[in-house]
């Protein structure tokens, strides 16, 4: 009998390969992402029509008798952005905050989720028993975390827009093309990169821990939250989408690094 | 070349060693029973030579290559505590997802035939989470028989398993090591079960391997005994118990002699001493006793 057993050889990219197939044939399998794929879309719908019919309306303070005008949005794109020269972008505006932005929030909970449930499930053993490197499970995951989150930005510009249409919003842009609505998307979706690998590196570091996962990347994405609007004015050039690019770039690299390592030197169950 | 060759090997948690200076050796087309109490360090060392915890010290060879290398590590199934499924998804998605881990080509042909092999295909499009215990043990372990993995490393595959589970199991173990190159380290506290399939045994105990030996060994180790039942079982204990060294009552009522002799000169001297011997028989020790016996610190 012939003593030895053959093993042939597997590449970086054959193990990628695999790796995306399952974080992918998962993902179009996970309720989660299909939640808030319609959340990103049924939310600015809801805000714009909500705050539309509510524009105009006088609430009246019972003690004091002071009145407030309840101001409405004006135009389409405040879900989007803060327009140049718009006056309403005080701290009682609910789109300076509750905007398109929120999504980088939002992908947080589903990469928390859907890194944690690997590790809840166990199924983190049968993924790694078979793969020593642990540089493909952190691509692959930053990048399903990727695509969800760009396509959450899509979807909430979608319904931001017939939230706007259905309100009979301006769509005027004021000074802007719709190239810059573009390279803003653009910057906002490679931003997005950014927040991704913050999100991964947390979830890689706390595994089974969702809600330790969850905390840590609210807590995180909070502090980077106010920078995003700065970064990716409805304004936007060629140079926004670079710099979001390189960011995104740099971040997903060198915070994946340091998440490799951490699957490498901890404990996987 | 051994299917697995471990030297020296140490884990710490903490202050706490769960494992130290472990030797272990499985041969290739070994069915290699892992027994130890709890917390003696089983599933540690499994999950060690699976790559799911770092190692503090020591080598773990897996075909005579490092225990990392990509190429073996990708030819090794695995059942450690659960089976690892998504309880949301169906058997039947739990299973294409890992074929597609395991980079296999025709993945719904393999899926189905080892959900065939484990008798599951009629639940393939159950939830997991719907599943019983048993059920989900089988899917368990047609996840790791995918890809007809070159090494099966099972922790306590057995449990859950009602009595025609735990037969399929057993022609299962055996049809995979039947080409003599592929191993199976199963751990089990069931002993009686593992005997039955077992080629080869290391028993651990607090983190080191108390002894390894080959299923013939341990069947030359293990000590016989007559095993008797007479009229009057007190007295003819007590008369036994004057002549012989060792003698015990076991679960099932018997009175054993485990002293050199034979049934024939037993039942001579009990007929002596007037008491009629109504059943008598030689056997052996199983691995349990002898595991026992091992654990007292007993031959």
């Amino acid at each position: 009998m012939n003593n030895t057993v053959k093993f042939g050889k597997i590449s970086f990219s054959d193990q990628l390969k695999s790796m995306l197939k399952v974080d992918f044939r998962r993902m179009s399998k996970s309720r989660l992402l299909y939640i808030l794929l319609a959340c990103a879309l049924i939310v600015p719908i809801l805000m714009t029509v909500m705050m539309a019919m509510m524009d105009g309306s006088v609430s009246v303070n019972p003690q004091t008798g002071e009145e407030t005008i309840m101001k409405g949005p004006e135009n389409t794109w405040q879900n989007i952005g803060t327009l140049p020269g718009s006056e309403a972008m005080g701290g009682m505006d609910v789109f300076a905050m509750c905007n398109i932005n929120m999504m980088f929030m939002a992908a947080a909970v589903f990469i928390c989720l859907f890194v944690s449930d690997d590790f809840r499930s166990g199924y983190a053993k049968n993924l790694f028993t078979v793969r020593s490197e642990k540089g493909d499970y952190v691509i692959s995951k930053t990048l399903a975390g990727f695509a969800c989150g760009a396509l959450m930005l899509i979807f909430y510009f979608i319904g931001s827009v017939l939230g706007g249409a259905i309100s009979g919003l301006s769509f005027d842009l004021q000074g802007l093309t719709a190239g810059n609505l573009v390279m803003c998307m653009l910057a906002k979706i490679f931003l997005m990169l950014v927040f991704v690998s913050i999100f991964v590196l947390i979830s890689v570091a706390a595994k089974q821990k969702a809600w330790l996962a969850l905390c840590g990347s609210l807590g995180g994405g909070m502090l980077l939250f106010m920078m995003v609007s700065m970064i990716t004015p409805l304004g936007s050039t060629f140079i926004n989408v670079i710099l979001c690019l390189a960011g995104g770039v740099l971040f997903a690299a060198g915070l994946g690094a340091i998440s490799n390592l951490v699957l490498r030197k901890t404990a996987l169950v | 070349m051994n299917a697995v060759e471990i030297k020296n090997l140490s884990k710490n948690f903490g202050p706490k060693q769960a494992v130290c200076g472990l030797e272990m050796t499985v041969p290739m087309g070994a069915i290699y029973g892992f027994i130890g109490e709890n917390g003696s360090g089983k599933s540690t060392t499994e999950k060690m030579i699976c790559g799911l915890l770092p190692t503090n010290g020591g080598s773990i060879k897996l075909y005579g290559k490092d225990h990392t290398d990509a190429a073996v590590r990708a030819k090794m199934g695995v059942l450690i505590e659960s089976p690892g499924c998504f309880p949301g998804l169906s058997v039947w998605d739990n299973m294409m997802l890992q074929a597609a881990n395991l980079r296999i080509a025709d993945a719904e042909k393999e899926v189905i035939r080892v959900l065939k092999t484990v008798r599951m295909e009629g639940a393939a499009g159950n939830k997991y989470k719907n599943c019983s215990l048993g059920m989900k043990q089988r899917v368990g372990i047609a996840m790791a028989l995918l890809g007809d993995p070159e090494l099966l490393v099972l922790d306590e595959p057995l449990n859950g398993l009602d009595a025609d589970g735990m037969r399929i199991m057993r022609e299962v173990f055996l049809d995979v090591i039947k080409d003599g190159k592929r191993s199976i380290i199963v751990s089990s506290h069931l002993l009686g079960e593992l005997q039955k399939v077992a080629t080869h045994y290391g028993i651990i105990r607090h983190g080191k391997m108390l002894c390894e030996m080959t299923a013939d060994e341990l069947d030359a180790s293990c000590r016989t005994y007559v095993a008797l039942q007479a009229g009057d079982m007190n007295r003819t204990g007590m008369i036994l118990g004057g002549r012989y060294s060792r003698v015990e009552e076991d679960e099932a009522g018997y009175i054993r002699v485990y002293d050199p002799t034979t049934p024939e000169e037993i039942v001579s001297y009990l007929y002596e001493n007037g008491i009629c011997v109504t059943e008598i028989m030689t056997d052996k020790i199983g691995l349990e006793e002898y595991y026992i016996d091992l654990m007292k610190g007993g031959k």
